[in-house]
């Protein structure tokens, strides 16, 4: 494909440039248009600045070129003021981070004080394109069995399909595999809400009673309906709906209310207390 | 000893590879899909050490990535076996020395291994079949796949041929008159 080292060289350097236009361009989020807003503010308005402080200088200040000596020890000050202040700042997003961990505990306790809980981390995600389960860092010798309820602070995260004496594997709401009896908390009407392959913050609404009166943003919680999931778990909410001609095949889109892409610390409901 | 120490690379290797697939190409994607490595990395050997490691060493893999995340096991080490006994067969058949080629193969195993495990999963766990979702995810997977393997291959190559002076002996051929 490539006549010598330097071409093939040269091959590798684009296609690898590809690789990262493709990954960052097709992960790109449509709110974070504002970024490249800024980006391209941030190309030009320095150069801006400096064009109107240059005119502004030149119609009537005189004093452009005096202070440079004194601009310079000032400066030098401030570079060690902002090094100062910098370290500080890092201290501070350690603090910052282990207490919002904290308080992450400590609102999963609070939310699901009716439960009895155990808290972990996701230690490791599915590596596949099809499946969506979690390993925790928690196991049987903590108490953790199969079918477990997990859930996080926003709502329900899944079910505990194997352990091993330190860590569990979580088949999450969002696999293709998992189906959850669930009810519109509003209306009270019973559908099944399941993971899709298209994507990992949506679940595909089915089974809708006939007579159900479905309303974009109603909110979805487990019905308590199989025995796995306890009652009255929050799961998401109703974000599109689907007619189609004949009612009974009508489905609806719920966006999970948990973030599956940075799920960190989860709570396993070992009993209703 | 050296086929042992070659081995022991090659395992090293593979929990690299583990890592790198769990950690980095779960946020470096495309359109959120994943590459396989695993793929690349059992093809490789099967092209280069052969069909008995390739089988061997693929079955291992597979099961061990079963036990590890799967949810079934075994699918894994039949499917990754298959392209390791695979690798052979393309080694005598198609040249190894064309990116192209390489390129082709990976493809072509990645959609094999990615069709056969969607279809056993729906099937095992009663699942309905998206079709239009999962032909985007196995495209774009073997895109991705063969992507790494233009960026790679010069790697692969050095790292093949170092495979294949262990395990391959080469047949000095006399000449009879």
């Amino acid at each position: 494909m490539y006549k010598n080292k330097k071409t093939g060289i040269a091959g590798i350097i684009v296609t690898l440039i590809i690789l990262i236009l493709m990954v960052v361009i097709t992960n790109i989020n449509v709110s974070n248009v504002s970024k490249i807003e800024n980006i391209a503010s941030a190309i030009v308005m320095p150069i801006q600045n400096g064009l109107t402080y240059l005119k502004n200088k030149i119609a009537g200040n005189n004093h452009f070129f005096e202070n440079i000596n004194h601009l310079q020890t000032e400066n030098e000050e401030l570079k060690k003021k902002n090094s100062e202040l910098e370290q500080s700042l890092r201290e501070f997003e350690i603090i910052k981070s282990e207490n919002e961990t904290l308080k992450e505990y400590v609102n999963l306790k609070d939310k699901y004080k009716a439960y009895s809980t155990i808290p972990a981390y996701v230690i490791n995600r599915s590596i596949d394109n099809y499946s969506s389960t979690i390993i925790i860092n928690v196991g049987e010798k903590d108490g953790i069995k199969e079918n477990m309820t997990v859930i996080a602070d926003a709502g329900l995260v899944g079910h505990v399909i194997s352990t091993t004496n330190h860590t569990a594997k979580v088949q999450t709401l969002v696999d293709t595999a998992t189906a959850v009896t669930s009810t519109i908390s509003t209306t009270k009407d019973t559908i099944i809400v399941q993971g899709t392959l298209d994507d990992s913050t949506i679940l595909k609404a089915t089974y809708i009673p006939t007579d159900a009166s479905l309303l974009q943003g109603d909110s979805v919680e487990t019905s308590g309906i199989g025995g796995i999931y306890p009652k009255g778990i929050h799961i998401g909410t109703i974000k599109e709906i689907f007619t189609t001609k004949n009612i009974t095949d009508r489905y609806a889109t719920v966006e999970t209310s948990v973030d599956f892409t940075k799920l960190d610390t989860v709570l396993v409901i070992s009993s209703n207390q | 000893m050296k086929k042992v120490f070659v081995i022991f690379c090659l395992i090293i290797t593979f929990f690299i590879i583990y890592f790198l697939q769990a950690n980095f190409f779960s946020w470096f994607t495309i359109a959120s899909i994943k590459p396989n490595l695993f793929i690349i990395f059992v093809l490789l050997i099967g092209l280069f050490a052969g069909k008995k490691i390739g089988v061997i060493l693929g079955l291992l893999f597979g099961i061990y990535l079963d036990l590890l995340i799967g949810r079934t096991i075994g699918i894994s080490g039949i499917l990754l076996a298959t392209i390791g006994f695979l690798g052979e067969y393309f080694d005598q058949n198609f040249s190894k020395e064309s990116r192209l080629t390489i390129m082709l193969m990976v493809v072509g195993c990645t959609i094999a291994y990615e069709l056969i495990g969607y279809v056993y999963h729906t099937f095992r766990l009663s699942l309905h079949f998206e079709i239009n979702s999962f032909i985007r995810i196995v495209l774009i997977e073997a895109l991705y796949n063969a992507i790494l393997v233009i960026i790679i291959y010069p790697l692969m190559q050095k790292a093949g041929y170092a495979i294949e002076n262990t395990f391959k002996v080469k047949s000095i051929l006399t000449r009879y008159f």
